[in-house]
């Protein structure tokens, strides 16, 4: 913090405009894109940094601005510059995969830079092995793609013709590769100019000032609002990755200990050590760079779970404020966190997305169960092969359910990624050869408990032609952890025509009439399910998310008649009830019937006790 | 005679046009929720009066009218609101309204604690039947008509009064839609249903499913409203649809969807011809009232449009009027968040208890109560009629002061300036975003609160001026009195190498449809508009651009991809006009059929013969305290110039000049603030 003191009318006008030029971009690229990723699942993000670095915005993670002036000293910036990189390992941690092509654009005032708007976007293909660029089993970088370090692809206004050929040579997809990175690149600059215009107006100091303010007033509202109810002490959990492409499933351990000290400058220190080797497949995030900078950023915004409402939560913001207060401590190079290039991390996902549930786990055993239970929103499920167009690549993120919370069930069909979309069908029969016969919800999926777990999708593909079926997704064996009594929820499972996938495919030939039934993860329960009201489960069975079996089952309650008109036997339901409370669960967390399989038969992990 | 009467939340009001005398006689009365009608009847007799000395409606020409009524119901949230209301699907869709688009608003990570609003239909009112279209209408599966009579009459027995309808793909082969239409009449006679083919022909199911429910939900509850106002009235009227037309009461029963945000509209439309007959044809509409603000863009005198509106939490893809709607109006409430910043809306002190200088048990500081402490607006509302406690007021801007640190000026000034950027970053959203630059329109600001931050808006935007028009508070029910009768139709054809034979064929069957409602209306001459939604082939969003009309060969395609070229540039930055890697996909058809009806003219203003001359002075807060002078604006003419620091005052509205601002009244009446600097 410097010596400046904003004014708090000019604050929240700087505040606003950081918001809304951030949304500006958001719209520009959302309307003009191409690629599925970008266009419907919102794979892609705008930030604004100031000229220290630091992190503005709230609403989003963004990539770092770190690389591009470790290689191009801001002095030397001109207006009218545009930076672009996608190089995993030379990105400070701010890049997971090759396919987030990022672009930077200086903001000038008064001839000097003062700040930074940034764009990146999950493209459909940058090279490598397959189609669509991200191979399940590749054991190293090379395999993924073109890797650009930080370059200058407009200097003073100009394109660099070079640079960008070559990227579209190098892409199975060159036009809608060239027409999303023109989206980005336009975007930016407008947001670039909105920026100068907010510096023009009220000068660099005053502006500088509010954004020390914005920073620091989200420092103190996450020490003092959140981090003052997590309990002081040493708590430890850890969660996995199940396969990684390359080697037989296995549990692929990432930890987190967690120190919490009150009264020290930076109250908390989240330790990884513990995390797995470096996985031979491409599940590996190389997070190790200045000092976990994009990591905290990643990972705190699940500390807002800790607010006392979910509308309080909705309006945390997490920016630059956030870092002062979280040390990082990495294991030594080697590990799934700290992979040794040219380690491959295409399905980085399967670290980056999982972290975010050790840290709510680690929190829930800090905080007697206060923290949602597990959801898993990403993977990628597609098919590809020829149509009457030439060859097209369907690819698209579906959802899962949310974790059940302590004050609400979970969700179904939502995603961690905001505003992304799934594809309508009557999009997607106008454009692939295929036929939607079902797009539905799970039955069964949600984790049991007292708040119950949102429900996966359940969507029934029939190819019109033969093709190829992808998939890469985790928690196939893995489910959703429950939390405090909740359950696991169901897995992720495809069958093409009854034949089981794993979760990891590249090309499992399919043929025109075949149906590949996808069901994706449930969220896990939260709080006992023979605590949830009996009306509640009879109401899920009505609206056909819970079955007459799992309502039994899952939930000790015996319903008769039929979905228009259940009813409950409230006599037998009690006796079920108490003689399944006494069969009391062995640990705080559930992991699902898929645990066993990969622990060697053990039924909890040793950390999953309180 | 015309009469237009805007329903409004707290008010009902009427505006007068006399086409012979081009008089305008303008009047006001209380809106009565529990019987819109009431206060309907009552504006009406008022103004008659007011004009004629007498209430018949034998004279009267055309009565239009602006309605909130069916938008109120679900935008109220109301437990009963949609409680009447069924849908039916495609077999394996019956979640469709769960799954929505699986997005979470907002920030990363809400997921987390995201709790979904309840969808506008519960899934156990959701009912599935059999039979299957591809995308290009085709059949795949037949439509099953034993399910569907299953279906109409388990609606039947459990009292689901209100229908909506939406197949796969029916908006290119509507036939299994009006198959269980037909099942529905047959089976449950006594229920309203809406068809997504009728609704909106248009491809993305989730959407069309919404829009068609929403039609569905609000059709009972038009039409009661309607068939008493019509029976209560004795003779024929029309009503204002959120497009920008009119069309008459018989019609709107069979789509109310097209209703729902009329009000917003008018005021658009009415700042519209007011401006362009001022010589502005390209402006900014802002609509101040007590809880939000509305703001639209005008381009060649015709407010923009667009098919991405909302009702509420339930998207609408009809085409409406496009309004961009903050939560700043006069009642904003200024309050400190836990971070102890100022913050300012969008909750709202709305009309009661009303902000604390209306001495009716508000305790919280609004944008109202800064303006009064700081002297810019009288102490007294309505010419006097409601004195205002301004020493309230000001203990209140002071308690929230100290709380702050600030002086008790520079907190209620904040309060003004972060009022004002809100209502900035709404204008920025409908012009940047659309790719218009701000600077190129003046701003007409009308409402209660339209006028008051105009100086401050011109500031911060660089608008060249702001137009405060006469009655700045009745510009929505003049705007009904300037609208044509207009219907919109669509059809998705979804090609990259269009067929001229085709689209020729759909646009003549849309103009005929379009022809066969205009007829009804008893309109000779019709005018039809048509337009085209392109995209580059991959893209997800549409752009809209005017086709010409005429016949459809080679060249008529050209011009319109032509069209798409430069707007997609305009709009973006960029476009492929000659660049064959990226081809041009034509996604939707549309026509508008258009009756036109001779729009009010807007009288002189006489000119003001001498420096005109202030009636009072108060002391004012502008960057100091300062003894400012006080016009009222009756008294000005035209050619008047009044200088800040000033006030200008009249029965419903008021405009502080600030310093190093000026003030011209113009030909019609409208005062013209323009900063200095410029």
């Amino acid at each position: 913090m410097t010596g400046r003191t904003a004014d708090p009318v000019l604050v929240e006008i700087v505040e606003g405009t950081l918001a809304s030029v951030e949304q500006e971009v958001e719209t520009a690229i959302a309307r003009t894109a191409r690629s599925p990723m970008i266009r419907d699942a919102h794979d892609f993000r705008a930030g604004i940094h100031d000229v220290r670095l630091r992190k503005l915005t709230g609403r989003s993670y963004s990539a770092l601005v770190q690389p591009v002036v470790r290689d191009f000293p801001i002095e030397t910036m001109r207006p009218g510059d545009v930076f672009f990189h996608n190089d995993v390992y030379l990105s400070e941690g701010g890049i997971g995969h090759l396919p987030d092509l990022c672009v930077t654009v200086p903001v000038f005032h008064g001839g000097e830079v003062v700040a930074f708007v940034q764009a990146f976007g999950h493209h459909d293909d940058i090279g490598g092995a397959v189609p669509g660029s991200m191979p399940s089993h590749a054991r190293s970088a090379f395999e993924e793609g073109l890797m650009v370090p930080p370059i200058k692809l407009w200097d003073q206004g100009v394109p660099n013709r070079a640079a960008l050929t070559i990227m579209t040579r190098n892409s199975r997809m060159p036009d809608s590769l060239a027409g999303d990175l023109d989206a980005e690149c336009s975007a930016c600059l407008m947001g670039a100019r909105r920026l100068g215009e907010l510096f023009d107006r009220y000068g660099r100091e005053a502006v500088e000032a509010c954004f020390d303010a914005i920073i620091g007033k989200t420092t103190e509202t996450f020490r003092r609002e959140l981090l003052a109810k997590i309990p002081e002490g040493v708590h430890v959990w850890e969660d996995y990755a199940e396969h990684d492409g390359v080697d037989e499933p296995r549990l692929h351990a990432q930890r987190i200990t967690l120190t919490v000290d009150h009264a020290a400058d930076t109250p908390l220190t989240i330790d990884f050590t513990g995390t797995s080797p470096q996985a031979k497949g491409p599940i590996n995030h190389a997070g190790d760079y200045a000092d976990g900078v994009f990591l905290k950023k990643w990972l705190a915004p699940i500390l807002r779970n800790l607010a006392d409402t979910p509308e309080r939560m909705a309006e945390l913001d997490v920016n630059e404020g956030v870092v002062p207060l979280i040390k990082m401590v990495f294991p030594e190079k080697g590990t799934l966190l700290t992979p040794i290039f040219p380690a491959p991390t295409n399905a980085r996902t399967f670290v980056i997305l999982r972290l975010l549930g050790v840290l709510a786990g680690v929190l829930a055993k800090a905080t007697g169960g206060r923290m949602p239970a597990d959801q898993e929103t990403i993977r990628y499920t597609g098919v590809y092969g020829e149509s009457d167009d030439g060859p097209y690549l369907m690819r698209e993120v579906l959802g899962g359910g949310s974790g059940g919370r302590w004050y609400a069930d979970g969700e179904d069909t939502i995603h961690v990624v905001p505003d992304s979309r799934n594809i309508p069908v009557e999009f997607a029969e106008a454009r692939w050869p295929f036929r939607v016969e079902r797009l539905g919800l799970a039955v069964d999926s949600g984790g049991p408990g007292e708040f119950r777990g949102g429900l996966g999708y359940d969507k029934h593909i029939r190819m019109l032609r033969d093709a190829s079926f992808m998939s890469i997704a985790d928690r196939s064996i893995l489910s959703c952890w429950g939390v405090n009594g909740g359950r696991a929820g169901r897995r992720f499972q495809v069958t093409v025509d009854g034949v089981e996938m794993e979760g990891l495919v590249d090309d499992f030939p399919v043929r025109a009439g075949q149906v590949i039934r996808i069901r994706t993860t449930g969220g896990g329960g939260w709080g006992s399910p023979y605590d949830r009201p009996v009306e509640k489960v009879a109401a899920d069975v009505r609206d056909g998310k819970v079955s007459f079996e799992g309502a039994r089952e899952d939930y000790g309650v015996v319903l008769t008649g039929d979905r228009d008109d259940v009813v409950v036997d409230v006599e037998a339901t009690e006796r079920l009830r108490e003689r399944l409370r006494e069969t009391r669960p062995a640990a705080f967390f559930d992991r699902g019937p898929g645990y066993p399989k990969l622990s060697g038969g053990l039924p909890h992990a040793e950390v999953d006790t309180l | 005679m015309r009469i237009g009467v805007d329903t409004g939340g707290t008010f009902t009001d009427v505006v007068l046009v006399d086409e012979e005398s081009g008089r305008i006689v303008t009047t006001k009365t209380p809106s009565t929720p529990a019987n819109p009608a009431d206060g309907f009847m009552a504006g009406v007799h008022k103004v008659l009066e007011a004009h004629a000395g007498f209430r018949a409606l034998d004279a009267v020409s055309a009565l239009v009218h602006g309605t909130t009524v069916a938008t109120n119901q679900l935008l109220e949230d109301r437990p009963d609101g949609t409680s009447h209301l069924g849908f039916v699907t495609t077999e394996g869709f019956e979640f469709v309204l769960e799954i929505a688009r699986q997005s979470v608003p907002d920030g990363y990570g809400n997921s987390y604690f995201w709790v979904k609003p309840p969808r506008i239909v519960p899934v156990h009112r959701v009912r599935t039947v059999g039979g299957r279209l591809d995308h290009l209408g085709r059949e795949v599966r037949p439509f099953d008509e034993e399910q569907a009579a299953d279906v109409a009459r388990w609606f039947r027995e459990r009292g689901v009064t209100a229908v909506g309808v939406c197949f796969l793909h029916s908006y290119a082969n509507p036939e299994h839609e009006r198959r269980m239409r037909a099942v529905l009449e047959r089976e449950h006679p006594e229920a309203v249903v809406s068809l997504s083919s009728d609704v909106l022909r248009e491809y993305r199911e989730y959407e069309r499913s919404v829009t068609t429910l929403v039609d569905a939900a609000v059709k009972p509850i038009m039409r009661r409203y309607i068939d008493n106002l019509s029976e209560r009235l004795g003779r024929p009227f029309s009503v204002m649809k959120s497009n920008g037309g009119v069309l008459s009461a018989a019609e709107v029963v069979h789509q109310p969807i097209t209703t729902v945000l009329s009000g917003p509209a008018a005021g658009a439309l009415g700042a519209a011809l007011i401006a362009s007959t001022a010589g502005h044809p390209g402006v900014i509409t802002l609509d101040g009232g007590g809880t939000s603000t509305d703001v639209a863009v005008v381009v060649d005198g015709e407010p923009s449009l667009t098919t991405e509106g909302s009702i509420g939490r339930y998207p609408c893809k009809i085409p409406m009027i496009d309004i961009v709607t903050v939560g700043a109006g006069g009642g904003s409430i200024a309050w400190t968040s836990p971070e102890g910043t100022l913050k300012v809306g969008p909750r709202s002190a709305g009309a009661d208890p009303g902000p604390i200088c209306y001495g009716r048990g508000g305790t919280e500081v609004t944008v109202t109560d800064a303006h009064v402490f700081l002297g810019r607006v009288p102490p007294h509302l309505l010419g006097g009629e409601i004195p205002l406690d301004v020493a309230a007021a000001r203990a209140g801007v002071e308690e929230l002061a100290g709380r702050l640190g600030l002086t008790p000026e520079r907190c209620a000034t904040g309060i003004l300036e972060i009022s004002a950027f809100n209502q900035s970053n709404a204008i920025r959203q409908i012009t940047v975003q659309r790719g218009l630059d701000v600077r190129d329109f003046p701003m007409v600001a009308f409402g209660g609160s339209g006028p008051l931050l105009a100086c401050r808006l011109i500031d911060i935007l660089g608008l060249r001026a702001a137009i405060v028009p006469p009655d700045p508070g009745n510009v929505s029910a003049f705007g009904l009195l300037t609208v044509d009768v207009k219907n919109d139709y669509v059809r998705t054809y979804v090609a990259r190498d269009p067929s001229p034979e085709v689209v020729a064929g759909i646009l003549a069957g849309l103009e005929a449809e379009a022809a066969a409602a205009l007829d009804r209306e008893g309109f000779a001459g019709h005018v039809y508009a048509r337009s085209a939604d392109l995209r580059y082939y991959g893209q997800a969003y549409e752009v809209r651009v005017p086709a010409p009309d005429g016949p459809v060969d080679a060249a008529w395609l050209a011009v319109v991809a032509e069209r798409f070229h430069a707007e997609h540039e305009r709009l973006y930055g960029y476009g492929y006009r000659d660049d064959p890697r990226h081809a041009v996909e034509w996604v939707n058809l549309r026509v508008s059929g258009i009756g036109p009806i001779t729009r009010p003219k807007i009288a002189h203003r006489p000119l003001q013969e001498d420096e005109p001359s202030p009636v009072a002075t108060r002391d004012v807060f502008f960057e100091q305290w300062a003894r400012t002078v006080i016009y009222r604006r009756a008294d000005l003419g035209a050619g008047a110039v009044v200088r800040g620091p000033a006030v200008i005052e009249e029965y419903g509205s008021t405009l502080p000049v600030h310093p190093g601002f000026t003030a011209t009244m113009d030909d019609y009446g409208n005062l013209v603030v323009v900063s200095d600097d410029r």
